[in-house]
């Protein structure tokens, strides 16, 4: 199961739109939440509309928060998404076996039985989340919070029978290039999550679109560099595309 | 997706299950849990008051409903060998059809109390040795069936009359080995880096030393709690609290094995706890150390005698 979480305090303002990019997460089977971190005032009618599309496009769930709440609320998040998602798989099955449409219309006696797969599906399905940190100028302050709520999810996921990892970006780039920077590569250590972020330069910018592209790459390849060849394979031709389904 | 902020229903509102077609009436609410809300509703027709907790998400009742079913099964079989059998525990499951959607909701035992802080804070903290034996017993009751609580604080320790413990809101149990479902930061072991969220006995008894040190110093923990950094925060702060401070002394011992996760399981530590807290009554009731004046009181009336006998002797 791959889910991205976005976490950011406002609008996108650079490149292609984030609730696109969302949808094409969900399309590849990623889930995408979004947490809106507001210490100070609010987030805008505007970011807020963004952070609760972002999230219904890619099948997830949104929440503006304060930094003292950003742990639980990224716990919770993370975990309700993979409840929802096994939930959403098994209806499916349910339908074909049962011909209902949800849990909620079987006797309360049978759901028993459905939600103690579900609930061993939760403790066992193995997990990647990626997250995914706007570093804007304006976040700067926030980020302290960000990384301890990080590792407070680490030792959430940890606490599972089924393996997680965890991979953070953040965005933009220092350099010219406007996409997502890998901090931490895939891993299930809660040690190497120290001091993720000392040596980030804030930008003003916030291409959340082009980094949400950027995170579903690395889900497919594993790597960064990966998009720049799928785009040379697909110009080459379209027929190229079909391999690449995960 | 249901969100928590479903507002509660009044007071006479008439709750009939969708599947069973049974009606109650609701009283009042009696309280707000983490996934729903608890109401205290009477069974129409009948005079006996029950709890009714409504769910904000289907799944997750059904999860604590599955623990609450096995739980009772279990318990059954214990009171079949024990001869008493209680009153059930969870009295019926079933679905309210409100205007737009339909909400689940179960029924169980209504248990007049209050929760444990006002508890003591009512009756005082000579209250906190006896409460918090019963509620021992009710976690080594949990743990030898297999399960932990998981989300341990105050608000979900209610305390009837005369210190009588019971645990509500089960929506935190998990399988011994599985994740913590549901935590508190407070009370939670990994929140002060002193272990992981893997659901284990000493979980538990971690936060029952918190929730202790809470009671007995409820200042002190705060400051532990806000003096540090949270990647920095450890278990140091609280073990000097626990040296430290004279209200946390008679616990001292039992407080630190919790903290530091040194308890094999919940039934050893309540063993120690049991020593702990009828320890001191029997050492100062029997006559412990004899006071120095006593002694030099005895000694000089030795004296007096001897000299009393002298007198006597030679007179």
């Amino acid at each position: 199961m791959k889910q991205i979480l976005l976490i950011t305090d406002g609008c996108s303002n650079v490149g292609a739109s984030p609730i696109l990019a969302a949808a094409h997460a969900l399309q590849e089977g990623i889930t995408v939440n979004v947490a809106g971190v507001v210490d100070y005032g609010t987030i805008g009618e505007l970011g807020g509309l963004e952070i609760a599309e972002i999230a219904k496009a890619g099948g997830g769930i949104s929440r503006i928060v304060g930094t003292r709440q950003l742990a639980q609320t990224m716990q919770m998040m993370t975990r309700k998404t993979v409840v929802q998602t096994i939930q959403q798989a098994v209806n499916k099955e349910l339908k074909e076996i049962l011909g209902h449409d949800s849990l909620e219309e079987l006797p309360p006696s049978q759901r028993s039985k459905v939600v103690t797969v579900v609930d061993e599906l939760t403790e066992t399905t193995p997990l990647q989340v990626a997250l995914l940190i706007d570093a804007s100028a304006s976040m700067k302050p926030k980020l302290a919070a960000v990384e301890d709520a990080i590792r407070d999810l680490m030792l959430s996921l940890q606490a599972r029978m089924g393996t997680s990892e965890l991979a953070v970006f953040h965005y933009p780039s220092r350099g010219s290039s406007e996409d997502a920077v890998l901090d931490l590569n895939w891993t299930s250590d809660l040690s190497s999550l120290r001091s993720l972020f000392q040596r980030i330069q804030m930008k003003g910018a916030t291409p959340t679109g082009p980094a949400i592209l950027k995170v579903i790459d690395f889900f497919r390849y594993g790597t960064l560099d990966g998009h720049q060849s799928w785009r040379q394979n697909a110009e080459e031709g379209e027929g190229m595309l079909g391999d690449y389904v995960v | 997706m249901t969100t928590s902020s479903n507002p509660a229903y009044p007071a006479g509102t008439i709750i009939t299950g969708k599947w069973r077609k049974s009606r109650f009436v609701i009283r009042r609410v009696l309280g707000q849990g983490a996934n729903g809300i608890v109401y205290l509703v009477q069974k129409a027709g009948y005079r006996g008051l029950y709890a009714l907790k409504m769910g904000y998400d289907t799944l997750d009742l059904q999860s604590e409903i599955n623990v609450l079913t096995s739980l009772q099964s279990q318990r059954k079989s214990q009171d079949l060998l024990k001869e008493n059998v209680k009153s059930p525990f969870l009295l019926e499951v079933d679905d309210f059809k409100d205007r737009n959607k339909d909400i689940p909701f179960y029924v169980m035992r209504y248990i007049e109390g209050s929760a444990l802080h006002l508890f003591i804070r009512k009756r005082g903290s000579e209250w906190i040795g006896l409460t918090g034996l019963r509620l021992l017993e009710k976690l080594r009751g949990l743990h030898q069936m297999g399960f932990v609580f998981g989300d341990l604080k105050p608000e979900n320790v209610l305390v009837s009359e005369y210190g009588r413990v019971e645990l509500i809101d089960y929506g935190g149990v998990s399988t011994i080995g599985r994740s913590v479902k549901q935590f508190t930061e407070w009370y939670d072991r990994g929140y002060w880096n002193a272990g992981s969220r893997t659901g284990d006995e000493a979980y538990d008894l971690f936060a029952f030393a918190i929730l202790m040190i809470q009671l007995l110093d409820e200042q002190a923990l705060k400051e532990a709690a806000k003096q540090q950094l949270p990647q920095t925060r450890n278990t140091a702060e609280l073990l000097s609290l626990i040296q430290r401070k004279t209200s946390l002394k008679p616990y001292s011992s039992w407080l630190r094995k919790a903290v530091l996760g040194e308890f094999a399981n919940s039934q050893q530590a309540l063993m120690m706890w049991k020593e702990q807290i009828y320890a001191p009554a029997i050492v100062g009731k029997l006559p412990g150390k004899t006071p120095r004046w006593l002694k030099s009181a005895f000694a000089f009336s030795i004296v007096i005698l001897c000299f009393a006998v002298c007198l006597a002797f030679f007179l």
